[in-house]
C-alpha cells in the first residue's frame, strides 16, 4: 500500500473514532456538565446513572419498546420477505415499494403523521404507540437484509430435503430456518438497534410514561447537559464492541477446540 | 422383462410452449438409463416430473405398477443427486446422510451408524464429522450420493452430477457411480448433455430433443445405428451427406458427394424411391488411400487439414464444397500431407440412412 493511501486511512479512522475519544473521558469527568477536557477523573456519574430512576426508567422503556418492536417487525417481515422473494403475484412491485417507503420519508414527517393520527386512536404517549411507529421504521432495513439473503438461498437444498422425505414443514424447521438463522439474527438486531436509537418519532409521541432513552438524553442535553449522557454513550459503545467481538471470539475458541480434537483422530488425513 | 418405471404420454406445457411432447418410456428394474440431450431438450423436465417437483400437464408415471399421481416428493421414495450437490451446509457429512433416515424416524445412534456405513461404501470412511465446505468437490459428490442412497430408494435420479468436476475427477466418479449402482442394483436415471459420459456409463441411452425422445437404445446402437439426423449429429463425430434414394428395394441412393452408394438395411425406416435422405458415415469407419481400393466404395477428396492427437489423427478434406472428416490411427497418417489428392473409402455396412 502506498504511503498517501495509508495516511488517508489513518485520518479516516481518527475522524470516525474522534467522538469516542472525547465521550469516554467526559464520562469519567468531575465537572457538573459536559465539558472537554475533563477537569478531573471520577466514576461518580456511573454510580448516578445506575441509581437514578429518571435515567433507569427511560432505559427500561427503551429496552421494552425495542424488544417488542423487534418481535413485531420480524413477525411481519419474515413472511412478507418469503412472499416477495419467492412468489409472483399481482401487485408485487407495489408491495415491494411499500415495504421500503419508510426509508424514503423523512422521520420528522412520519413523526408529525403519527402524532396527529395516533392522537385519534389514543395511542400517543403510550409504549404501544411507539412500538407501532418504530416497527414501521424498522421494516425497510430488516426487509432489505433478509431479502438479500433469501435471494441467495439455494432452493435445491429444499428440493433435496423434500426428496429425502421431509414435509414442507420439516424442510422449514430442519433446513431453511437453520441456514437462514444468521441473517435472521442480524436483521432482528437491525430492528432492535433502529428502535433503540430512534429519537425524532420518540420525541413526538413517547410522552412521559413511555419516555425512551434517546428522548431523555435529548431533553437532558438541552436543559442541564448532564455528564450521565457521556456515561450512557460509553456503555452503549462497550455493548456494541462486545457484540461485534463475540462471534470472532467464538470462532477462535471453536477453531482451537477443532484442532485439539483433530489431533486425536490420526486416521483422517486426506 | 417387465417395466419398472413407466412413463406414458407424459406431456408438459408452459403456456404455449411444449416442454415435453407425449413422452413414452419403459425402464427395467436395476437398469442404468441416461437421458442425453442439449439444454432445453426436456430431459431435466422429465426428471423433475418423476421426482414430483413438476406436475405433468398430461400423462402418467408409474413405479413398480404404482401410479405416482398425487404423491408429494417426500412420499415417492426417490433419491436425487443435484448438479450442485445441495448438501446441507449446517450439517456434517454424516448428519447429511442421516437426514433421510431421521425423516423416517430412525433413532439417531442407529441412523448415524448406517450413515457411516454408507459413507464407507462411497469411499469416505472417517469423513463423517466434516462439514460440506471442508470437503473437495469429488468428496461432496460422494456424500450427496450416499445421502440419496442410504434410505434404499426405489429410484435414483442424477441431475448432471458430474458437471462441476474437472476432467480427471469426472472420469473417476463415472467409474465410482457405476460401481456403486451395480453393487446396490438401484434403478438409475442419469441426466447429462455429455455424450461420452452417456456412452461409458449407461445400459441404455435415451436421446432427447425439443421435448421428444429421438431414440432410445443401447449405447453402441445409438452410436452406430442412429435413427434420426439429430441423433447422428449429436452423438460422436459424424459425416452427414445429403442423398436421394434411387432404388429402395436394392438399398441404393445417389449422393452429389459420394456418388452412387449402397447402404446397410438394419433398423432403417421404410424408404421410398426418390425420398430425400441423409447418409451417416462415422469418421473412424472410413479409410484414406492414394488410389481407389477395389472391393470398397470410393470417393475422391482433397486433404485440407490434418489434426494430430497422438493416438489418432483427424483428416479434414473436401469434395467440392462439402467437408469430409476421416479419423485415422496415428501410424496411418504419415503417407499424407495437406493439399494431397486422396481417395476416401468405406464398406456398405458402415453407411446408415436417416431421414432429412
Amino acid at each position: 500500500m502506498n504511503a498517501s493511501l495509508r495516511l488517508i486511512g489513518i485520518f479516516a479512522i481518527v475522524f470516525i473514532a474522534a467522538p469516542l475519544l472525547i465521550v469516554v473521558p467526559m464520562s469519567l469527568s468531575t465537572s457538573a456538565s459536559l465539558q472537554f477536557p475533563p477537569p478531573g477523573l471520577w466514576l461518580g456519574y456511573y454510580a448516578s446513572y445506575f441509581t437514578d430512576m429518571s435515567w433507569l426508567r427511560p432505559t427500561w422503556n427503551s429496552l421494552v419498546i425495542a424488544f417488542f418492536t423487534t418481535l413485531l417487525t420480524m413477525a411481519l417481515v419474515v413472511p412478507a420477505t418469503f412472499a416477495l422473494v419467492r412468489h409472483r403475484f399481482y401487485g408485487k412491485s407495489v408491495a415491494n415499494l411499500m415495504m421500503l417507503m419508510p426509508l424514503a420519508v423523512p422521520h420528522i414527517v412520519m413523526a408529525v403523521g403519527y402524532y396527529s393520527y395516533f392522537g385519534d386512536l389514543r395511542l400517543v404517549f403510550s409504549k404501544t404507540g411507539v412500538v407501532l411507529a418504530h416497527t414501521c421504521l424498522s421494516v425497510p432495513i430488516t426487509f432489505l437484509v433478509l431479502s438479500a439473503n433469501l435471494k441467495g438461498f439455494d432452493r435445491n437444498l429444499e428440493r433435496a430435503a423434500r426428496s429425502l422425505g421431509a414435509t414442507p414443514r420439516q424442510v422449514f424447521v430442519h433446513i431453511t430456518l437453520p441456514i437462514l438463522r444468521p441473517s435472521l439474527t442480524i436483521s432482528a438486531l437491525f430492528a432492535f438497534i433502529q428502535s433503540f436509537d430512534e429519537t425524532v418519532v420518540a420525541l413526538f409521541i413517547s410522552g412521559r410514561d413511555a419516555e425512551t432513552l434517546p428522548r431523555k438524553m435529548f431533553d437532558s442535553i438541552r436543559q442541564e447537559a448532564d455528564p450521565v449522557i457521556a456515561v450512557i454513550s460509553t456503555l452503549l459503545f462497550l455493548i456494541v464492541a462486545l457484540a461485534l467481538l463475540a462471534p470472532h471470539a467464538m470462532r477462535l475458541t471453536r477453531r482451537m477446540l477443532a484442532t485439539a480434537s483433530r489431533r486425536t483422530t490420526p486416521r483422517d488425513q486426506t | 422383462m417387465t417395466s419398472y418405471l413407466t412413463l406414458s404420454g407424459v406431456n408438459k406445457q408452459y403456456g404455449a410452449f411444449t416442454a415435453l411432447d407425449h413422452v413414452d418410456l419403459d425402464v427395467e428394474k436395476g437398469e442404468f438409463v441416461t437421458f442425453l440431450g442439449p439444454s432445453g431438450s426436456g430431459k431435466t423436465t422429465t426428471l423433475m416430473i418423476i421426482a414430483g417437483f413438476e406436475d405433468a400437464t398430461d400423462g402418467a408415471v408409474e413405479v413398480a405398477g404404482q401410479s405416482l399421481a398425487g404423491l408429494a416428493p417426500q412420499d415417492r421414495n426417490i433419491g436425487i443427486v443435484f448438479q450442485n450437490y445441495a448438501l446441507f451446509p449446517h450439517k456434517t457429512a454424516a448428519e447429511n446422510v442421516y437426514f433421510p433416515l431421521q425423516m423416517r424416524s430412525v433413532k439417531r445412534a442407529e441412523g448415524l451408524a448406517r450413515a457411516e456405513e454408507m459413507l464407507t461404501l462411497v469411499g469416505l470412511e472417517g469423513f463423517g464429522h466434516r462439514y460440506p465446505k471442508e470437503l473437495s468437490g469429488g468428496q461432496q459428490q460422494r456424500v450427496a450420493l450416499a445421502r440419496a442412497l442410504v434410505f434404499e430408494p426405489d429410484l435414483l435420479l442424477l441431475d448432471e452430477p458430474l458437471g462441476a468436476l474437472d476432467k480427471n475427477l469426472r472420469e473417476q466418479m463415472q467409474i465410482e457411480i457405476k460401481r456403486i449402482q451395480r453393487k446396490l442394483g438401484v434403478t438409475t436415471i442419469f441426466v447429462t448433455h455429455d455424450q461420452s459420459e452417456a456412452m461409458s456409463m449407461s445400459d441404455r441411452i435415451v436421446v432427447f430433443d425439443k421435448g421428444n425422445i429421438q431414440q432410445a437404445g443401447r449405447p453402441l446402437d445409438i452410436y452406430h445405428r442412429p435413427q434420426t439426423r439429430f441423433v447422428a449429429d449429436f452423438i460422436g463425430e459424424t459425416n452427414l451427406f445429403d442423398a436421394t434414394v434411387t432404388d429402395a428395394a436394392a438399398r441404393r441412393a445417389q449422393s452429389p458427394v459420394l456418388g452412387e452408394v449402397s447402404y446397410a438395411a438394419e433398423g432403417l425406416p421404410a424408404l421410398a424411391d426418390g425420398q430425400e435422405v441423409a447418409l451417416v458415415l462415422r469418421p473412424e469407419q472410413m479409410k484414406l488411400s492414394r488410389d481407389p481400393v477395389p472391393g470398397r466404395m470410393n470417393a475422391a477428396m482433397t486433404v485440407e487439414t490434418i489434426v494430430n492427437f497422438g493416438d489418432s489423427a483427424l483428416v479434414i478434406g473436401r469434395h467440392g464444397g462439402t467437408p469430409i472428416r476421416v479419423r485415422l490411427h496415428g501410424a496411418d497418417v504419415v503417407i499424407l500431407k495437406e493439399g494431397d489428392a486422396a481417395t476416401v473409402s468405406w464398406t456398405e455396412d458402415a453407411v446408415y440412412v436417416v431421414t432429412r
